[in-house]
């Protein structure tokens, strides 16, 4: 047993740690740090510089042009890249459709879809919850009948994120009602262009544009753009699944984000508070077992002896801290946080009288965001399912 | 970065579960805590094993394995709810005591390393509560040598032990860091008084009274020692606290799957089924933590305290939730005397306010907190 990376996993922190301080626009981390808006320039421009140094695709075996990592050199980019203030990779390309078209898409469907996934150039988004379909997935109803070479796609998806910005959208739609719910669905990846697709938003209880609902009607989708075989779209949803495993958790973000805490219990005078920073304290303790938590999911992937199949504590614990830090933040700032002024939201903003209140403008609306952490990506209660299910089996 | 244990720690680890398999069940267990709890024997059989050489020099007949194999085998000492002052005796002690003259070393470390000597630390105070600096203990020169004068509480095994590593005041005020020596007493000393009594976890503890009791200096300015031993002692009973949870949430799984209510077993209701999952996540939590606590041991001193308080605070919420629940999910049978369950509970509970608790660790965590979190910084 040892706490220590290897000295070549070291040097290579300090090769990301030197490249994200060089090519990291500032403008950018400056957003990250305080937590103010980005739009889609800011993702896309910071996706487009990572895509062209070859670490969009961080993920990627080098066969299909990523780098070829390994699971520990993942974790450390990703740390690297929080530390620094880099938004968050929009995980539904590179991270989420890219490795079933690897799995299970044809040779021409990789060629086609992976290079513009890789560079950042084409947003995606995901189709997979439908208004009947949250937590139970497998009972969507959005329909895709073959008409020769084609699909006719009739239905809505919903909670599509950033769906506004999507240029192409992978959906989990149902061919059969034959059997099980899960043996009729098949996976099918549809250009947003297509006549029939309307976007409409969903604002959010912080007021923001975050999420879409999708709307198919009588949308004709290329029968090519299917993945792998008709009605198995379940199985290739479930890998891709597999592939959210340490990052769910989120822990790297999690680390820069009590920083951010302390600065404001600092500047907001709760830091020498004793009731106050032992609840600083006690997060610092899930931090750093959730971090031990991730380090041992990663050493036990490199060795290969055994498998820790704790996804499902990875992401309750994480979305759980999620939520903490962001509850802490607005608890510091207390009264502070109750101006609404949406333009405070955005950088270099210069309100005269709310200017005083610092960096408080964000806080309330990010509490309230993150209430999706413990919903979202499989709620705590299915995760809790399936913990329960390893557990008791 | 590697959590893999070598194939010597898994032989560690298997011999010592070989012998709780064979030598220790629940029954002897039980009959030894009726009877107050006196476990010199038990020790007997470790040291037959090699165990109480673990953490003693080769020069001294010693093993000189590491914190992973201390803890491999705490952890196994938690799964068979061993109740001998394995920790106090093979891992605290000659911490200390490696640090002693070498007359002391050579007298001692070869003895406790063979099992003959039990030698443990006696370091609580009434009024002290899990201050280190408290010591109202004094410690006055006599002659050529040193008497000590106090009263040292709930000390583990206190009248099957051979000698004391006593933490007594030089100089300085009650609470200062500085003036406190460490001095090893020896059972039967002159004005030593031990009274012993059995404990609620099936072991054994007891007071020392000491008045105008000759005793001999291990280290004349011993606070960073003292913090280091209880260091070793906080992972050693984090360590403990992961087997015994491992072993109590493993029974209560069993018992989900057999136990029938409303015509189903118990693991069919989601209820329960969410109770075990977040007994599972605190657990996994614990277990990681006791990791880090090991692994941290070596590290400089405030690196270290902090960890180790970090570690001490998970595994104290870990041991009381994992305890708690594990006794609950097991309905009325939990709560009796004849079942196993309810002693791997009370073991976990006494260890919780065993070198510090939850609400004391979170305070020194608090107060030292820096800028930066995580396992690294």
């Amino acid at each position: 047993m040892d706490l220590n990376f290897t000295a070549e996993e070291l040097a290579f922190r300090q090769e990301v740690r030197q490249w994200v301080a060089d090519n990291l626009p500032k403008d950018i981390s400056h957003k990250v740090h305080h937590a103010l808006r980005l739009s889609r320039d800011d993702m896309q421009r910071w996706a487009k510089i990572l895509g062209k140094k070859g670490w969009l695709a961080s993920g990627w075996p080098k066969q299909f042009g990523g780098p070829g990592w390994s699971a520990v050199q993942k974790h450390l980019f990703e740390e690297e890249c929080a530390r620094a203030g880099s938004p968050r990779v929009v995980p539904f390309g590179p991270v989420m459709v890219a490795p079933v078209i690897m799995s299970f898409g044809s040779p021409e469907q990789q060629k086609r879809f992976l290079p513009g996934i890789a560079s950042g150039e084409v947003w995606w988004s995901q189709g997979y919850s439908e208004p009947g379909a949250g937590s139970d997935l497998a009972s969507l109803k959005t329909r895709a009948e073959r008409r020769g070479d084609k699909y006719i796609v009739n239905g809505q998806k919903t909670w599509t994120t950033l769906g506004q910005y999507g240029e192409w959208i992978f959906c989990l739609v149902r061919t059969s009602s034959d059997g099980k719910p899960q043996t009729g669905i098949s996976f099918l990846l549809i250009d947003m262009k297509s006549p029939g697709i309307t976007v409409r938003p969903i604002i959010m209880l912080d007021g923001e544009h975050e999420v879409n609902e999708v709307f198919f009607d009588n949308v004709e989708v290329p029968a090519e753009n299917l993945i792998g075989e008709e009605n198995k779209g379940w199985t290739y949803a479930k890998h891709l699944l597999a592939h959210e495993r340490t990052n769910i958790a989120d822990v790297n973000r999690a680390k820069r984000e009590i920083e951010r805490l302390k600065r404001i219990a600092r500047a907001e005078g709760v830091y020498d508070d004793a009731r106050f920073r032992d609840q600083i304290a006690l997060l610092e303790v899930d931090i750093v077992a959730l971090e031990m938590l991730v380090l041992r999911v990663l050493s036990a992937e490199k060795s290969g002896k055994q498998s820790l199949d704790i996804a499902g504590l990875l992401k309750i614990k994480g979305s759980e801290i999620q939520q903490r830090y962001t509850e802490l933040m607005m608890l510091a700032a207390g009264p502070f946080t109750l101006p609404y002024v949406r333009e405070a939201m955005e950088a270099g903003w210069q309100g005269d009288w709310f200017a005083r209140f610092g960096d408080c403008a964000p806080l309330a609306g990010n509490y309230f965001n993150f209430r999706k952490t413990t919903i979202y990506g499989g709620s705590n209660e299915v995760q809790r399912n399936i913990v329960a299910q390893t557990v008791l089996g | 970065m590697d959590f893999e244990f070598t194939d010597d720690q898994l032989s560690l680890r298997d011999a010592v579960a070989r012998w709780v398999d064979k030598g220790f069940g629940f029954e002897r267990r039980h009959n030894i805590a009726k009877q107050g709890g006196r476990t010199r024997d038990v020790y007997g059989e470790l040291a037959e094993l090699g165990l109480t050489g673990i953490a003693v020099s080769d020069a001294h007949g010693g093993m000189a394995f590491g914190p992973i194999e201390a803890m491999v085998v705490m952890e196994e000492l938690g799964r068979g709810l061993v109740n001998a002052p394995f920790a106090a005796g093979a891992l605290v002690a000659p911490t200390v005591l490696a640090q002693a003259p070498s007359a002391l070393q050579s007298s001692w470390l070869p003895r406790i390393a063979s099992g003959e000597a039990l030698v443990v630390l006696a370091h609580q105070e009434r009024a002290a509560r899990y201050r280190i600096a408290h010591v109202d203990t004094t410690a006055k020169r006599s002659g050529s040598g040193w008497q000590l004068s106090g009263h040292k509480s709930v000390v583990p095994a206190a009248d099957e032990a051979d000698a004391f590593i006593v933490p007594a005041r030089t100089g300085g005020a009650a609470d200062d860091a500085q003036g406190i020596g460490l001095f090893l007493v020896e059972k039967g000393a002159g004005g030593a008084k031990v009274q012993g009594y059995a404990t609620q976890d099936g072991a054994r503890a007891g007071e020392l009274k000491l008045a105008d009791t000759p005793a001999t200096p291990i280290a004349e300015d011993g606070h960073a020692l003292l913090e280091k031993a209880l260091d070793v002692g906080i992972a050693a009973a984090c360590a403990e606290g992961v087997g015994l949870m491992d072993r109590y949430v493993a029974l209560t799984v069993e018992y989900m799957n057999t136990r029938k209510q409303f015509g189903t077993t118990l693991s069919t209701f989601q209820a329960l089924r969410h109770r075990i999952a977040d007994v599972k996540m605190q657990l996994e939590l614990g277990r990681s933590m006791s990791y880090f606590a090991s692994l941290k041991l070596g590290e400089s001193a405030p690196a270290r305290r902090r960890a180790l308080s970090q570690a001490k605070v998970q595994l104290g919420n870990s041991m009381r939730y994992v305890g708690q629940q594990c006794t609950q999910l097991h309905g009325g049978i939990g709560v009796t005397d004849e079942y196993v369950g309810s002693h791997y509970f009370k073991r976990l509970t006494m260890l919780e306010v065993t070198f510090g608790d939850t609400m004391h660790h979170l305070g020194e965590v608090s107060a030292r907190m820096t800028d930066s979190t995580g396992v690294f910084a």
